[in-house]
């Protein structure tokens, strides 16, 4: 060491003892710390995992008692997928699927009530027959849509089997996020299993020939109504005294207006005539505006695919939705789905139309399960009875689709899952399951007598489900469907909140053609016609007018 | 003897160590700031670049590839009411906001200047708000408001002795109103604390000066007190300004932008054509216009405050 080399040395020693008496963290603490978190940062490689996989693992299976419906659906489920047919789809599926042991989906599944039924039961039970594993991925609705895109544009594999709305569909099939099935089921199900989906359900994965999931939600509308109060004597006196005629439940969107305000009148605070789900952004004013205006005559689009909301059909439909409006409980405008259910189970409504779940809660099923205790217990059990809703021409709003990500690193897994959880068995376990929001779609589902026995009147639920479904109209599944569904939306909660229903309808109708234009006059007109050719897509092709309706 | 040496000759030594010592010195912090570097890199500049190149391209889910279009993205919000209308919300919404936040904050800040038993727990409690997220904030008010279910309505009705059917989420001008509530409930102990932080930093002396010299109260308010109380008022109103500019979560959470579009925030406009329609291209021009309109306010701001810094 030469004399310049000892001074710097000793400066440098000298500073570091200086600071060292102050408290500071010298150079050599810096290093010795980032040396010991590198360290515990590699330890922890090793020792963190196995927390992780423990945090992340699937909840313990969830069985119900065996001599309840439900218990008795999950065990012919777990006969079905391990004694067989031996030919049937939830059998093949698991055997077919033992090769894949140890390794592991990732499923995206709605946020919430949705994602319990494969954390509780059908992502278990799947691990136990197969050793496959599973991730549920919980997503918000946009971003069900969103995410998948966004990781396959980023080609991160980080979805194996997407939870999809068939309205999804072309652009997700055009943009190559999901694959076709049609070689897996070539060569794994029975294709009988294809032939026990409701029609209106059968066609919705279908795009350009090829078959893009497996339908796996019936997002049927129907009307729910209070017996009790329709055959209350004195209700059906002074009907019959003011309107001259018997009070039923109605068959016309005018006669449920009417209907609807005459039991406010009559019965108002204790129960109102009806309730709707109105509030702005939340799913439900864009469903029953296309399912009245379509009942009531109206198209979408006209040949030069110019947008057919801005007339008398569409006046006359929202004339009548503000007259159910005015004829509803108070605060009916600000109403969501939810809030619906607890002013309906509160007895405090004599009808509304809504989804499936709806009747379920009504007869207090899904409140057995404490996962669905944010909705009151029902007042309303025995006395509910199901119908088409008026016009004929219920919405089928929203659904599911199961579809495999075309970026899997385990495709056949994934598929092979996709198979077993819809198959005839396993789905209609997932279906009767209390907390989950799956609603029969198989013809088997509709005449399950296991589901039957849920709940006293599930077999005129079912059937009501399934006779909704002949007659039932599909949401437009084409590239936009968000754009046009978001319009309306915005007109319908601007003529609730005083807008001339025409001036919105024309403002409706200038977005729509926005729309078309930005994605292309051609290409969407292609989707519509495409779509026009589906059983459900207008009242002139219902599964009933095709002759395909499902008798029970 | 020592420092006479040193002091004879001081550089040299310098000149010799520094080299070397100082090159060790820069490399190492240059080590220290890459990570951080990096993470701003990929995680802010990157994005912020990328972004350039959205808006002039097609990048929509809806729309295969990524097609040049211009300005077609700048047009498409430029000439959509529905932009236009959600700037002037936004400019209202905000002005009401702030102002009511600031004409409150100052009179409780006022009145908790003095001294009293129960002071500290009253202050506790005016700025339990400020802990709670606008999302919950949202929520809670919605639930309060929200009709056949919250009680305001009825609690109006007893008070008033007749039947209230109010609207709060639908009804014009009912909505902004509850949305003006719901923000200033919030955000009014944000004023508050830096009001009150402020008027104690008045030095009492000035105050005493002026009471020798029989200086009335509003006098004293308006001569004394506002003027030193001027930066943290600008300074409290600047914060306020730009956060109010954002205003999303109650919107989101209160009336979903409606009813049609009546409620609708550039915030709120930009995640509807951004996360609900899938148009991000159009979303990305909307960001940046509304970025551009924002560094104008923030400049013309910024600078007020470093004016009165320096006088």
């Amino acid at each position: 060491m030469n004399d310049r080399e000892r001074r710097d040395f000793e400066a440098g020693l000298a500073r570091e003892v200086d600071s060292w008496l102050r408290g500071e963290p010298t150079r050599r603490d810096f290093i010795k710390r980032f040396g010991q978190a590198t360290g515990m940062l590699a330890l922890s490689g090793a020792v963190l995992p196995p927390f992780a996989r423990s945090a992340l693992a699937q909840s313990k299976m969830q069985l119900e008692d065996p001599n309840t419906p439900l218990g008795k659906a999950q065990a012919a489920a777990l006969k079905a997928s391990t004694e067989g047919p031996t030919d049937g789809s939830a059998y093949r599926a698991v055997e077919a699927a033992k090769q894949y042991s140890g390794v592991n989906l990732n499923m995206t599944y709605e946020a919430g009530l949705q994602a319990l039924d494969p954390r509780n039961f059908s992502g278990p039970l799947w691990q136990d027959l197969t050793g496959i594993k599973s991730t549920v991925v919980e997503l918000p609705p946009p971003d069900m849509y969103s995410k998948p895109i966004s990781e396959h544009i980023a080609g991160s594999s980080a979805y194996d089997v997407l939870d999809l709305q068939p309205q999804w569909t072309p652009a997700l099939a055009d943009g190559g996020v999901i694959a076709p099935l049609d070689d897996y089921i070539a060569k794994y199900m029975n294709m009988a299993d294809l032939e026990d989906y409701h029609p209106l359900y059968k066609a919705l994965p279908t795009y350009k020939g090829k078959i893009w999931g497996f339908f796996d939600d019936g997002d049927m509308f129907a009307l729910y109504y209070r017996k009790d109060i329709f055959e209350d004597p004195k209700l059906n006196e002074a009907y019959q005294a003011k309107f001259n005629k018997k009070l039923e439940v109605p068959k016309t969107w005018e006669d449920y207006a009417q209907v609807a305000q005459f039991i406010t009148d009559q019965m108002a605070p204790n129960v109102y005539g009806a309730g709707h789900f109105r509030k702005a952004a939340s799913p439900g004013n864009q469903f029953d505006f296309m399912q009245q205006f379509r009942a009531n005559g109206g198209r979408f689009f006209d040949e030069n695919m110019k947008a057919d909301l801005a007339n008398e059909i569409g006046v006359r439909t929202l004339e009548n939705m503000k007259a159910a409006n005015a004829a509803s409980i108070p605060g009916n405008n600000e109403l969501d789905a939810v809030s619906l259910w607890a002013a309906w189970l509160q007895g405090k409504i004599a009808m509304m139309y809504s989804w499936p779940p709806t009747g379920r809660m009504s007869a207090g099923y899904s409140q057995s399960d404490k996962a669905i205790s944010f909705i009151p217990q029902s007042s309303i059990a025995g006395k509910v009875g199901y119908a088409i809703v008026p016009g004929g021409h219920p919405e089928h709003a929203f659904g599911f689709n199961k579809a495999l990500a075309a970026d899997s690193e385990n495709p056949e897994a994934a598929y092979l899952f996709m198979q077993w959880a819809c198959s005839p068995p396993v789905s209609l376990a997932r279906c009767m399951l209390p907390y989950a929001l799956r609603d029969p779609y198989r013809i088997s589902h509709f005449k399950s007598e296991l589901y039957g026995e849920l709940f006293p009147s599930a077999p005129e639920y079912l059937a009501n489900l399934n006779n909704s479904a002949n007659v039932g109209l599909l949401d437009p599944i084409m590239p936009g469907a968000q754009d046009y569904q978001l319009s309306l939306d915005r007109m319908a909660t601007s003529v609730w909140a005083g807008a001339d229903p025409m001036e919105a309808l024309k403002t409706a109708e200038a977005e729509w053609n926005a729309t078309t234009e930005n994605l292309g006059v051609d290409s969407q007109k292609a989707f519509y016609e495409e779509f026009l050719k589906l059983p459900g897509a207008t009242p002139d092709n219902t599964v009933e007018k095709l002759g395909m309706a499902v008798q029970l | 003897m020592g420092d006479a040496a040193f002091a004879d000759n001081p550089t040299p030594v310098s000149r010799r160590r520094l080299p070397s010592a100082a090159r060790s010195d820069r490399r190492f912090k240059w080590l220290l700031v890459t990570p951080a570097i990096l993470v701003i890199l990929a995680i802010s500049i990157y994005p912020l670049v990328f972004s350039i190149w959205v808006l002039f391209v097609n990048y929509d889910f809806q729309i295969p590839g990524h097609a040049y279009v211009g300005l077609k993205n700048f047009r498409q919000v430029i000439f959509d009411p529905v932009a236009r209308y959600s700037l002037l919300v936004t400019v209202c919404l905000t002005a009401t906001n702030v102002l009511i936040e600031f004409l409150l904050g100052l009179a409780i800040a006022l009145a908790m200047t003095k001294t009293f038993r129960g002071r500290g727990i009253i202050i506790s409690i005016i700025i339990v708000p400020l802990f709670i997220s606008p999302v919950i904030v949202g929520q809670a008010w919605a639930l309060l408001l929200q009709r056949p279910f919250g009680p305001t309505n009825y609690l109006l009705g007893q008070l008033l002795g007749q039947e209230v059917t109010i609207s709060w989420l639908t009804q014009w001008p009912w909505n902004f109103v509850a949305l003006v509530l719901a923000d200033v409930w919030q955000w009014t102990p944000f004023m508050f604390v830096i009001l009150l932080a402020g008027l104690t930093a008045i030095p009492p002396h000035v105050y005493e000066a002026a009471e020798l010299d029989g200086v009335g109260t509003w006098q004293t308010f308006w001569h004394i007190t506002m003027p030193y109380l001027a930066p943290m008022i600008a300074l409290a109103v600047t914060f306020r300004l730009l956060d109010s500019i954002r205003l999303f979560d109650t919107i989101f959470i209160m009336t979903g932008g409606g009813p049609g579009t009546q409620t609708y925030t550039v915030s709120y406009y930009l995640y509807t054509i951004g996360f609900t329609q899938f148009h991000l291209s159009r979303a990305t021009a909307g960001a940046w216009i509304f970025l551009i309109l924002t560094l104008i306010v923030v400049v013309f701001l910024v600078r007020r405050l470093l004016k009165q810094e320096e006088s």
